[in-house]
C-alpha cells in the first residue's frame, strides 16, 4: 500500500508543484493569467526535462525525456503563433532524429552494463558553456529592437512558403546541398572497409 | 502513515469499496461547491482561452468515440476472416457474436497487470498510453460531415503525420522497457520500417496538394464536391496506390505486421505485455485502422460527399409547425403503432397469445420509427447525410483491411525495407514531378 501510494503520489505532486507554480504567479499578478499561463507551463516542462536529459543514469530515459522536451517546445511554437514550424518540429525532431537516436542506442547499449554518459564527466565545463549561451542569449535579445514582430503573428503556410521558395531559394538551395553532401560523406565513412582507400 | 496503512488493511473488500466510494463523493461534492462559488471566474477564464477548451473537449469526445469504433473493428474481423476461412466466427455472445469484442474487453481489464522482473516500470507503463494517444490526437484533424471535426487547421495534413508518427515511440518505449530480445527486435523493426515508410507516405501526397493548393483536409473535402468523377483518386491513382501501401506499413497491418510477426518474434514489442496494457496496444492498432481509413477517403474519395449530387428533397410539412400536437402525437403514437403492426399477428395465428403479438408488434414499431427517424435526418440534416456517407466508405476500407489481413502472407523484413526504398520512394518521386509538370503545362497552355 505504501509503496503504490508512493507510485501514484509522487508523480501528481511533481504535477501539482508544476501547475501551481504558473498559477500562483498569475494570481499574484506577477504573469498574465491568459496569455502567459500556458507558456510558462511549457517553459516549465520544458526545462525540467532538459535538466533530466543531462542528469539521469540512464541513457533511454535521457532520449525519452529530450522528446519531452522537444515536444515542449513544440507547444510553445504553437503558442508563438507558428503551427507550421511546431508541426515540422514533431515531425522531424521526434518523430524522426529522436526514433533514430532512440534506435541507434538500442543497437548499441546492452541493459546490463550501463555505460557512463559522456557529459556527466564534463559537467562543470558544460554548465559554464550553458550560461554562457544563455547570457549571449539573453544579451541578443534584449538589444534587438523587436517592434512589430513583438506583437504575435499568424504565419499563414503559403506566406512562409512564398518567403521560403521565392525570396530566399538559393539559402535553402545551399543548405539542402550541405545536407546532401553531409548524408554522402556519412554513408562514405560508414562504408569504408579494411585495406581500402583512408 | 502506519495508522492509515493498518486501518486500510483491516477493511474488508466492500468496505475500501464504499471508503473510496465516500472519498469520491466528497471530492466531488467540494469540486462542484468550489465550482459553485467560483463560477465567474471561472467562466471568464474558458471564455477567454474557447480555442483551448475547444481542443479539450473535442479531445475528450474523440476519445470516447474510439471504445465502439475498436470494438466495431474487432469483431468485423474476427467474423469477416472467420467467414474467409469457412468458419462460423464468433456466434455464442450476443446476436451472431456481436458482443464478443465488449467481452474481449472485460477480459482485458480483469486480467492481471504484470511487470515483469528487471523492466522499466515507468516506461514500460507510459508506452501503451502513448501509442494510444497518438492514434486517438490524429483523429481531432478529421473532418466528419460539415461542421462535425475536432479542429479545422491550415496546417492539418502536416498535423496528422506528425502526431501519427508518435507512435513509434510507444512502440520503441515498450520494446526497450520489457527486458526482453523479442521485444527488443519487435520495437526495432517498428521504428526501421515507420521511419522509412513515413518518406513515401508523406511524397505521395504532396502531389495531391499541390492539386488543391491547401493542407487543411476540410477543405480538401470541399474541392471534391460533386460528382465522384471530381474525387482526388481519378488524377492521382499513382499517388493514391502509394499512399495506400505505406498507410498499410505505418499502421502496422498485413502484410506489413512485422512488428508483431508471431511466426519470428513471439509478439513483437508487445510479448510481456499483459491486461490492460495489453489492450491499450490492441485498441491503438484497430483504432489506426480505422485512422488510415478514415484518411484514405478524405484525401483520395471525397470525405463525406455523396458520390453524386444528392437531390434536395423537401418534406411536405415541419414536425415543428403542429405545435401542442406534437405533444400528443408523441404520445399517442407508439401506443397506435403497436397495436396496429401487433393486429395482423394476433388475427392471423389463432396459436399466438396476446402478449407475443404485443411484442412482435412492439419491435416492429421500433424498427419502422428509427427508419423514419433516419430518413428525416437525412434528409433533413447535412451532417446526417455525411456522416452516413463517410463513414460508409471508410467502413468499405476497413472492410479491404480486414480482407487484405485474411488473404496476404506477410512479408519478410528485407523485403519489406527494399520495397520502400527501392520502389515506394522512386515511384512517389516521379508521381510528384509528373503532378508538377503537368501543373505548370496546364497553367501555361490556359494562359
Amino acid at each position: 500500500m505504501p509503496r503504490s501510494l508512493l507510485n501514484i503520489g509522487a508523480p501528481l505532486l511533481i504535477v501539482g508543484a508544476l501547475v501551481s507554480l504558473p498559477v500562483g504567479l498569475a494570481f499574484l499578478g506577477v504573469i498574465r493569467f491568459n496569455e502567459d499561463l500556458l507558456f510558462f507551463l511549457l517553459a516549465e516542462v520544458m526545462l525540467l526535462s532538459g535538466l533530466l536529459v543531462v542528469t539521469m543514469r540512464d541513457i533511454i530515459r535521457c532520449g525519452l525525456a529530450m522528446i519531452v522536451c522537444f515536444g515542449a517546445l513544440a507547444g510553445i511554437y504553437v503558442i508563438a503563433g507558428a503551427p507550421l514550424v511546431a508541426a515540422a518540429q514533431v515531425l522531424i525532431y521526434i518523430g524522426a532524429i529522436s526514433v533514430l537516436i532512440l534506435f541507434a542506442i538500442m543497437l548499441t547499449q546492452t541493459k546490463d552494463a550501463p555505460a557512463s554518459l559522456v557529459f556527466q564527466t564534463q559537467a562543470l565545463g558544460a554548465a559554464v558553456a550553458s550560461v554562457i549561451l544563455a547570457l549571449i542569449v539573453v544579451i541578443t535579445v534584449a538589444a534587438t529592437d523587436w517592434g512589430e514582430l513583438g506583437t504575435r503573428l499568424h504565419t499563414a503556410t503559403d506566406a512562409l512558403a512564398q518567403v521560403l521558395f521565392r525570396d530566399y531559394v538559393l539559402a535553402f538551395e545551399v543548405v539542402s546541398v550541405l545536407l546532401l553532401a553531409a548524408v554522402i560523406g556519412g554513408v562514405y565513412v560508414a562504408k569504408r572497409e579494411e585495406g581500402g582507400p583512408p | 502513515m502506519t495508522f492509515v496503512a493498518r486501518t486500510w488493511n483491516r477493511l474488508t473488500i466492500p468496505g475500501r469499496v464504499l471508503l473510496g466510494l465516500f472519498l469520491l463523493g466528497g471530492l466531488l461534492t467540494g469540486a462542484l461547491i468550489a465550482l459553485i462559488i467560483f463560477s465567474e471566474p471561472i467562466l471568464e477564464l474558458l471564455g477567454a482561452n474557447l480555442p483551448l477548451v475547444r481542443f479539450v473537449g473535442a479531445a475528450t469526445v474523440v476519445l470516447l468515440m474510439t471504445i465502439p469504433t475498436a470494438f466495431l473493428i474487432i469483431y468485423m474481423e474476427m467474423k469477416i476472416i472467420a467467414l474467409m476461412n469457412l468458419r462460423l466466427g464468433p456466434d455464442r455472445v450476443g446476436p451472431f457474436g456481436s458482443l464478443l469484442s465488449v467481452v474481449h474487453g472485460l477480459k482485458v481489464l480483469m486480467k492481471e497487470d504484470f511487470t515483469p522482473t528487471g523492466a522499466d516500470a515507468p516506461v514500460f507503463t507510459l508506452a501503451p498510453v502513448v501509442t494510444y494517444l497518438a492514434s486517438v490526437m490524429t483523429l481531432l484533424v478529421i473532418p466528419f460531415a460539415p461542421g462535425l471535426f475536432g479542429q479545422d487547421m491550415n496546417i492539418a495534413l502536416l498535423y496528422f503525420f506528425a502526431i501519427s508518427g508518435l507512435g513509434v515511440v510507444g512502440l520503441l518505449m515498450g520494446g526497450w522497457s520489457s527486458f526482453n530480445k523479442y521485444s527488443l527486435l519487435g520495437g526495432l523493426r517498428s521504428a526501421a520500417q515507420v521511419i522509412s515508410y513515413e518518406v513515401p507516405l508523406v511524397l505521395s501526397v504532396v502531389g495531391l496538394l499541390i492539386l488543391a493548393g491547401t493542407m487543411s483536409l476540410n477543405q480538401l473535402v470541399l474541392n471534391q464536391a460533386g460528382w465522384f468523377t471530381d474525387w482526388y483518386i481519378w488524377q492521382q491513382p499513382l499517388g493514391f496506390l502509394i499512399f495506400f501501401i505505406a498507410a498499410t506499413a505505418e499502421a502496422n497491418r498485413t502484410p506489413f505486421d512485422l512488428t508483431e510477426a508471431d511466426s519470428e518474434i513471439v509478439a513483437g514489442f508487445a510479448t510481456e505485455y499483459s491486461g490492460m496494457r495489453f489492450g491499450f496496444f490492441f485498441f491503438a492498432e484497430y483504432v489506426n485502422v480505422f485512422i488510415v481509413s478514415a484518411l484514405t477517403v478524405t484525401l483520395f474519395f471525397g470525405g463525406w460527399n455523396a458520390p453524386f449530387p444528392f437531390p434536395e428533397i423537401a418534406l411536405a410539412f415541419d414536425p415543428g409547425s403542429l405545435g401542442i400536437a406534437l405533444l400528443i402525437l408523441v404520445a399517442v403514437v407508439p401506443v397506435v403503432g403497436t397495436l396496429i403492426l401487433a393486429m395482423p399477428f394476433y388475427l392471423l395465428r389463432s396459436s399466438m397469445p396476446f402478449w407475443q403479438a404485443l411484442v412482435i408488434g412492439f419491435v416492429l414499431f421500433n424498427i419502422v420509427a428509427v427508419a423514419a427517424v433516419l430518413g428525416w435526418a437525412f434528409v433533413s440534416l447535412e451532417w446526417v447525410a455525411g456522416l452516413l456517407w463517410f463513414m460508409l466508405k471508410t467502413y468499405t476500407f476497413v472492410f479491404i483491411f480486414v480482407w487484405m489481413r485474411g488473404t496476404l502472407p506477410r512479408v519478410r523484413i528485407d523485403q519489406l525495407m527494399g520495397f520502400a526504398w527501392k520502389w515506394l520512394l522512386p515511384a512517389s518521386l516521379l508521381n510528384l514531378f509528373v503532378t508538377a509538370g503537368a501543373v505548370v503545362l496546364v497553367r501555361e497552355l490556359g494562359a
